[in-house]
């Protein structure tokens, strides 16, 4: 009847579908953004490395050369070679595999625990929602790199501790994030409609409130991944991530420092593919942030 | 003779051009603008062609079309017209207040002969503090929360009037003495929280007036407040006509509101004024068929559902920008024509003669075709009325056709209780306090019957719906439903309950989850309260879309691709997913444009007489709770101050809460206008309610300590209405029967 048919005289299309419209800008804002696009460009490249870095560099990450220890860079080896001999250039791409293992891992565990703490909390309110958050308040409080150093020297440096580690300090402001936006939520009308049909809580969380939480999740997540890298790279640093020989920047940094008055280039390398990689992460993150809370 | 040959059907053969500015410049020159020039030094705003185009997402969206009005001091001149239509962008343009993505492509504004478009910065600045002052539909948010209201005024003085600071404040309270705010003294020294809705828009006013504008635009003054704060602010600026010389451009969707206010109105619809002219003519007999297709939209005050039938506007307001090569309303219309969709008909005049004939037509004869064509007339003066319209004079003759009635099926004299509420009350906790919402209040619901809730914000209505739903538990009292005792919570009632009793929502843009297709929602009710499987529950959905008009084709779409009217209907369609026996509709249609809420009026009424529902119906309007209720009650401040049959609570005796409430009603009816009674102050805290009567300290009729000190008792006013008060039905009815005068036939 009324409404429903386009009125007369203009292209059918323009009534067509404002969420196709609104999807396809978004995309095509994203694309314009250079902000986004450095950043993905930056991550794809460190994804590239992370899987195919030995294909492309001419030396091992590992293979020692003790003739050629400490050399500065030069046509053989670009970024000059380490106090092992190793090929600072492999190394350095190489290391991209272990922090992109441990960092999007964690960031997932954290974003998929902090979600169902967020909904809970968010959703049931009053006493649940008293108990939970001040758990997370008090998993707040606790300095990340402490509490890292603490569980990982008591349960052994494993990347399956160093994953869970992270996850779980990162869990609270996830938490804390979806819980705000399932508040502002749960007050629509459409949630008070699921409820007068009777709907349990746990579908009305997951099936009605999640799904338009997911903007500010996915944002959360790609601060998260920058905050992930980081963290895992401190941990390596101080001796409580990864150990040798990995090519881990956090490490490579931290064992190559004596090094840094005769030879800078083991150590600023690796340092600024970290700080690449981190800048990507949160460059992603703003385009993001901006496009999507538009 | 103002223009070349015509033909009979109007089509003008000669006429260049079809934007205001030229086409219409015959019309436009030696009527409205004209005459006015003539009799005052010139008109304080002068709109002359204005074109005004957005960009959103890439797209070119040309919003106002080609606007010319002009306003003459001291003239209150009224816009009206469907959200869409491009009302509030003419505002903002005039004063260059335009958003950056939205510019100006051709035209000029001038007020008081100064071209806005034209002037430097640092001009403009000036003329917009002194020249012309703007407010807009909230009052808290133009109000800076952190300020007293003294030093807020006092600013504007200090800034534009380079005032001292003890003669800014001066002024400040001579400024809220001329809004006529009660202890002008006092209010200086308040923020802007401890003020009532009513007092912030007086400062808002005050504020406006500080520069002893020439101009002062309202842009939905009113929206979103109380009917009775409503009628306070409109008193004030009714008021402040007679004492201030500005030209007043009131921009509205109310329709009741512009008529009182307002000696000329311009209809606006697509980005074009489709009408203009003196309010109470063009109101009384409308010559563009869309401002008789708005009027028709309302129910006339005192109609009810089994009388006539609202008839809407078929279609909706063309999307934002959209460009067409004909009439702009031509898609919507009934008397279209082919020359409709081909070119654009220009602003004619609306001669005298052919709108003696329309009210002649009006009143019952049949319209004598017109030989004439309108270009033939002249304009006459200030008065002129224009239309954009080919056949004007087929316009009178909609009023009459096809209104329908809705069947309403005869109640029984004392049918069955569906719903008994006794004594219920429910009370929120703020902080340390405790806020009664509802206070033992009582009502029941009959069978196939609509109970309408009104009362003002924060009387408990919304409360006492949610409780019945399921939504809240109450504290005290029963709720029965058919005879059986509810369990207070929807996740405590078995499906059979919930089948039962549904609700539609107010606000239509969180009434559907966004993320599910208008299928998936209508599915999972069918699923969850009809228990249809498999094939039956794809037959049931699309039945129920059917049953709410929704075209089978768009179940696919999700929410943010459908229209407001759209949307309620599908929530409308999800509460009847299990046959229902009672619906709580709280405001279900007070967000939406006129033709859609009475779209969504009529389906409700035919769902109702289709299927014997009965209704919990809250809204605002009163006019529209009196068209689709057949008995009604009043809350204030928790309490339930009447109740009793439609027709007894809108007339005396009634309870004075009551009688003020219907008295704030703006109408349309210009002969018979009712004396409106002012309520004064703001209404209490619920945390605090006042001793005695809840009313007492705003009653008209307060007799002094006994309504202090005791609460009313209930009266008997007739059969099944009852009231709260003091005062006995028959003095009651004497007192209010006199400040009536002589009640007209309705």
């Amino acid at each position: 009847m009324e409404q429903a048919s386009p009125p007369v005289g203009l292209p059918a299309e323009t009534v067509v579908s404002e969420q196709a419209l609104r999807r396809r800008y978004v995309v095509r804002k994203l694309l314009r953004s250079p902000t986004f696009l450095v950043g993905l460009a930056i991550l794809l490249f460190w994804i590239f490395m992370a899987l195919f870095s030995t294909y492309v560099t001419r030396y091992g990450p590992f293979a020692i050369d003790p003739y050629n220890t400490l050399t500065g860079p030069s046509a053989q080896h670009w970024f000059g070679t380490d106090d092992s001999g190793r090929d600072v250039l492999s190394r350095t791409l190489a290391g991209a595999r272990p922090v992109l293992e441990v960092a999007p891992l964690a960031t997932l565990l954290a974003l998929l625990a902090g979600t169902t703490i967020g909904l809970t909390a968010g959703y049931y309110r009053g006493i649940v929602d008293e108990v939970l958050m001040r758990a997370v308040d008090v998993l707040l409080a606790i300095p990340v790199v402490i509490a890292g150093i603490v569980i990982v020297s008591g349960l052994g440096a494993s990347l399956a501790v160093i994953i869970l580690v992270i996850a779980i300090l990162f869990t609270p402001p996830v938490s804390r994030t979806v819980r705000s936006a399932v508040l502002a939520e749960r007050e629509r009308e459409y949630v008070q409609a699921a409820r007068l049909r009777g709907e349990s809580g746990l579908f009305i969380m997951a099936a009605e409130i999640l799904p338009n939480c997911l903007p500010p999740i996915i944002v959360e997540g790609s601060v998260r991944l920058g905050y992930a890298v980081f963290t895992s790279a401190t941990l390596s640093f101080l001796g409580f991530g990864l150990q040798p020989p990995s090519p881990d920047w956090g490490l490579t940094i931290s064992q190559q420092s004596q090094n840094i008055q005769v030879a800078w280039w083991t150590v600023i390398f690796p340092a600024v593919a970290l700080a690449t990689l981190v800048v990507g992460a949160n460059l992603v993150a703003d385009g993001l942030r901006r496009t999507l809370s538009e | 003779m103002t223009m070349g040959a015509t033909d009979a059907s109007g089509v003008t053969a000669g006429t260049g051009g079809t934007g205001v500015a030229t086409g219409t410049g015959a019309c436009e020159g030696s009527g409205g603008g004209g005459s006015v020039g003539g009799r005052a030094p010139g008109p304080v705003l002068s709109v002359a062609g204005l074109k005004v185009t957005f960009v959103r997402r890439d797209r070119e969206l040309p919003v106002v079309k080609g606007v010319s009005l002009e306003i003459a001091p001291g003239e209150a001149y009224g816009l009206v017209g469907e959200s869409g239509c491009g009302k509030t962008t003419l505002a903002l343009a005039l004063m260059r207040y335009l958003p950056a993505n939205g510019r100006v492509d051709a035209g000029s504004v001038r007020i008081d002969g100064e071209d806005v478009f034209s002037l430097p910065e640092e001009r403009l600045r000036e003329l917009r503090g002194t020249k012309l002052a703007m407010v807009y539909q909230d009052p808290a948010s133009a109000l800076n929360p952190s300020m007293k209201v003294g030093e807020q005024i006092a600013e504007v003085y200090r800034f534009h009037e380079g005032l001292s600071r003890a003669a800014a404040l001066a002024a400040a309270r001579d400024s809220l003495e001329r809004v006529a705010m009660p202890d002008p003294d006092a209010t200086l020294e308040r923020y802007p929280f401890q003020l009532s809705g009513g007092q912030q828009q007086r400062v808002v006013i005050a504020m406006a007036l500080a520069g002893d504008p020439r101009l002062l635009v309202l842009d939905e003054p009113t929206t979103g407040l109380d009917a009775t704060v409503e009628a306070e602010v409109l008193d004030l600026i009714e008021e402040l006509r007679g004492k201030v010389d500005a030209a007043i451009l009131l921009i509205s969707h109310n329709l009741g509101l512009v008529a009182r206010l307002c000696e000329r109105v311009g209809v606006m619809y697509a980005g074009r004024i489709v009408e203009q002219g003196p309010a109470r003519e063009l109101f009384t007999d409308p010559r563009h068929p869309y401002t008789m297709g708005l009027l028709r939209c309302l129910p006339r005050f005192g109609v009810r559902k089994d009388e006539v039938s609202l008839v809407p506007i078929p279609g909706s307001v063309p999307p934002l920008g959209s460009t067409m090569p004909g009439c702009v309303y031509a898609s919507r219309c009934r008397l279209v024509r082919p020359v409709c969709t081909r070119r654009e008909p220009d602003l004619f005049a609306v001669p005298g003669d052919l709108a003696a004939k329309g009210r002649a037509a009006a009143e019952g004869e049949p319209p004598a075709p017109t030989a004439q064509s309108p270009h033939d007339a002249e304009p006459v003066g200030d008065a002129a009325r224009h239309t954009r319209c080919y056949v004007p004079d087929e316009v009178p003759a909609m009023r009459v056709e096809e209104e329908h009635v809705h069947k309403v099926q005869a109640r029984a004299a004392r049918a069955d209780d569906v719903l008994a509420a006794a004594g219920v009350s429910k009370a929120f906790r703020d902080g340390g306090r405790r806020l009664v919402a509802v206070d033992d209040v009582t009502i029941d619901v009959v069978a196939g019957e609509t109970f309408g809730l009104v009362g003002e914000s924060g009387s408990g209505k919304t409360t006492l719906a949610n409780v019945i739903a399921g939504l809240y538990a109450a504290d005290g009292g029963e709720v029965r439903f058919l005879g059986q005792r509810l369990p207070p919570r929807a996740a405590e009632r078995d499906r059979d309950v919930l089948r039962a009793i549904q609700m539609v929502f107010q606000n239509p843009d969180s009434t559907l989850n966004p993320s599910w297709s208008v299928r998936r929602i209508l599915s999972r009710s069918a699923a969850r309260l009809a228990g249809c499987r498999g094939a039956a529950r794809r037959e049931r959905v699309e039945e129920l879309a059917r049953k709410v008009h929704f075209e089978p084709r768009y179940l696919e779409n999700k929410p943010a691709e459908l229209s407001g009217g759209q949307k309620q209907r599908i929530a409308i369609a999800r509460a009847f997913a299990g046959s229902p026996t009672l619906v709580v509709c709280d405001e279900p249609a007070s967000a939406l444009d006129v033709s859609v809420q009475a779209t969504i009026l009529n389906l409700l009424a035919d769902l109702q007489a289709e299927q014997n529902v009965s209704y919990i119906f809250i809204s605002h309007d009163l006019a529209v709770v009196r068209y689709l209720s057949d008995r009604i009650g009043v809350m204030y401040l928790g309490w339930l101050m009447e109740i009793g049959d439609a027709e007894d609570v809108f007339r005396p005796p009634h309870c004075p809460y009551t009688e003020a409430l219907v008295s704030a009603i703006p109408t349309l009816d210009f002969d018979h206008r009712r004396p409106r009674i002012p309520l004064r102050g703001a209404i209490p805290s619920l945390s605090d309610p006042p001793t005695g009567c809840r009313f007492h300290t705003r009653c008209h009729r307060f007799l002094g300590d006994l309504c202090r000190r005791e609460a009313p008792p209930w009266r008997e006013a007739g059969e099944g209405h009852r009231y709260r008060c003091h005062i006995s039905p028959n003095e009651l009815r004497e007192l209010q029967l006199a400040e009536l005068g002589p009640l007209p036939g309705r």
